[in-house]
């Protein structure tokens, strides 16, 4: 759906990308993180057509991104940083004024403005001035307009920048939502964010591509230890919790066993350390856990919960940043 | 085309809706009235007396204001244009709509200039009442004039806006405006002292030729039209290349 090839792009002496690729399929919430003047935005306005590269092409939906090309940019939805909007404007005279620029009919402007102020939930306030909006609900109009005319992928240039916490759980909802349908690419400094809403990240640092996956095998790569936490519900089998400890160590990827106690009531916990990666990637990024379920399944044992201890997004990502720049200045 | 009359539209009613644009407006109109009945025209060589000193069916008073007039106000039109969508950020959306620079630019001017001729006819129309009330006025000369005064606005909208889309601030885009279309009106008033061969020159290039000389009087040349033709050409060229260059920045 969206492909970036070689991306490069120069302000006067600094180089914004470097030569920044990556492919990203229908239907996927993908998060775009990086230190401030890593490449982010202008990654993002080489896709939405605002800014030529000066080498490398971006396609969306296989039509390359052009200045001249309308078709391109009818596929995307923008939503860009600090959402600029005319506040002089009233939320559904904006909301129209872009359905006519998307060049949309009298009666499809109506339906598809109706469409989005629902789908934004900004209702109430359809007939006020924009400028007189609180920030969350400013944010809502600027996503609303990127939804106008049903676009396949949406752009969203740090969308919960200077929300309210509820706001920005509402925001967060919003765009897992419609993650489900469109291609979804975001950009945040919030690495939470990232956790909570996108099943990818991309990360860049100094206008490169530093790391491209799933965030909790970025995480796992970078975490010093790996200790995944069971609670295993055996009834009344009179299973002691060495044999437990027994059968755990012995599934693919367990290294140590940390703990096993009782939380009465049949219930164990159950703490132990595992490898990085186990056999294939396929297993949703958490084949050790999904591995150590099925076997105390198959002893006819219930897994209550399962969880990781002390994957860390946050030290990942800054390790990655860190150890990015201290290469490149190695290399300098 | 749809986006287009989108941004026409919205860049029309953007003027109707604000206040300061209808102050200015009704400032124009007032002062336009102002020196047709009160003071008459005593600038350079051509020394007009006012409306009811001279008790002459004719618009030519306000005519001859008309060009330093749009210095003032045209500049008030198209300051915001570019100038405010830079500021606010705006203008990152609107190159990732689906319309090209090409076509905001012009909708941006016929929005513009729709709202100058909406404002010529509210300053000019009552004036031509008043005087057809009293006298014997030559219609065909007063809707000629307005027809040249229109042209004579659209090209110094397309001045206007392209240096609109040079600042980031509505006051800088302003003054240059006021400065560049000033000097187009300087060069009318210097003629007769300049040297000969300076003086045609001069002449052909200031609005008087085009437009007080000609259309003012009841005459439509196709000089004129070539001439405000090539200005408004120019100034939206630039404008383009001005806000589509931005793509390659």
């Amino acid at each position: 759906m969206i492909h970036a090839s070689g991306l490069y792009k120069r302000y006067g002496d600094l180089v914004a990308l470097d030569g920044v690729s990556f492919e990203i399929a229908r239907g996927s919430v993908v998060g775009l993180l990086g230190p401030n003047g890593a490449g982010k935005s202008t990654t993002m306005k080489i896709l939405t057509g605002t800014l030529v590269p000066d080498g490398g092409h971006a396609t969306i939906d296989g039509r390359q991104v052009l200045p001249g090309d309308a078709e391109s940019r009818r596929a995307v939805g923008y939503l860009p940083e600090s959402t600029p909007l005319y506040r002089s404007m009233r939320v559904d005279g904006y909301l129209d004024f872009v359905a006519g620029m998307l060049g949309l009919g009298r009666s499809e402007r109506k339906r598809e403005v109706a469409r989005v102020i629902g789908a934004c939930r900004i209702g109430i306030h359809a007939g006020r001035s924009i400028g007189a909006l609180s920030k969350g609900y400013r944010q809502r109009v600027g996503l609303a307009q990127a939804l106008l005319g049903d676009p396949q992928v949406l752009i969203l240039d740090e969308p919960t920048s200077g929300l309210d916490p509820a706001e920005v759980v509402h925001m967060r909802e919003l765009v897992k939502e419609l993650g489900r349908e469109k291609t979804v690419l975001l950009s945040t400094h919030v690495l939470s964010e990232i956790e909570a809403t996108a099943s990818r990240v991309i990360i860049v640092a100094g206008g490169q591509l530093v790391a491209d996956g799933n965030p909790l095998q970025l995480a796992r790569k970078k975490s010093a230890r790996l200790i995944l936490l069971m609670r295993l519900g055996v009834d009344d089998m009179g299973v002691t919790d060495e044999e437990i400890g027994r059968e755990l160590y012995d599934a693919a990827g367990v290294k140590e066993i940390l703990d096993v106690s009782d939380l009465g009531g049949g219930v164990k916990r159950c703490a132990m350390r595992v490898e990085r990666s186990v056999g294939s990637d396929s297993l949703q990024g958490e084949p050790v856990a999904e591995l150590v379920a099925a076997r105390v399944v198959k002893r006819g044992w219930h897994v209550s919960e399962l969880s990781w201890e002390g994957l860390d997004f946050e030290a990942a990502f800054l390790e990655l940043v860190e150890a990015h720049r201290a290469s490149r200045e190695a290399q300098a | 085309m749809r986006g287009l009359v989108a941004i026409l539209r919205r860049e029309f009613a953007s003027r109707i809706d604000s206040a300061s644009a209808l102050v200015v407006t009704l400032v124009f109109a007032v002062v336009a009235q102002g020196l047709f009945f009160l003071l008459g025209h005593p600038v350079g060589s051509l020394q007009l007396p006012s409306f009811w000193e001279g008790r002459t069916a004719s618009l030519q008073v306000v005519f001859a204001w008309l060009p330093l007039l749009f210095v003032g106000f045209v500049p008030a039109l198209t300051m915001a244009a570019w100038a405010d969508e830079r500021a606010a950020g705006t203008e990152e959306l609107l190159l990732a709509w689906p319309v090209s620079g090409a076509k905001a630019v012009v909708a941006k001017f016929l929005g513009v200039w729709l709202f100058l001729g909406l404002a010529l006819l509210i300053t000019v129309v009552p004036l031509a009442l008043v005087v057809a009330s009293l006298g014997d006025l030559d219609w065909n000369v007063v809707w000629c004039g307005l027809f040249g005064a229109f042209l004579l606005g659209g090209a110094c909208a397309a001045i206007g806006l392209f240096l609109s889309a040079l600042f980031r601030e509505q006051l800088a885009a302003y003054l240059a405006s006021v400065l560049v279309l000033g000097l187009l009106w300087v060069g009318g008033l210097l003629v007769p002292s300049l040297p000969p061969e300076w003086a045609e020159f001069v002449y052909y290039a200031s609005p008087y030729a085009h437009f007080f000389d000609s259309a003012a009087r009841g005459i439509l040349d196709a000089r004129d039209l070539v001439y405000h033709g090539t200005l408004m050409t120019a100034g939206l060229t630039a404008n383009t290349l001005l806000v589509e260059g931005r793509r390659w920045k």
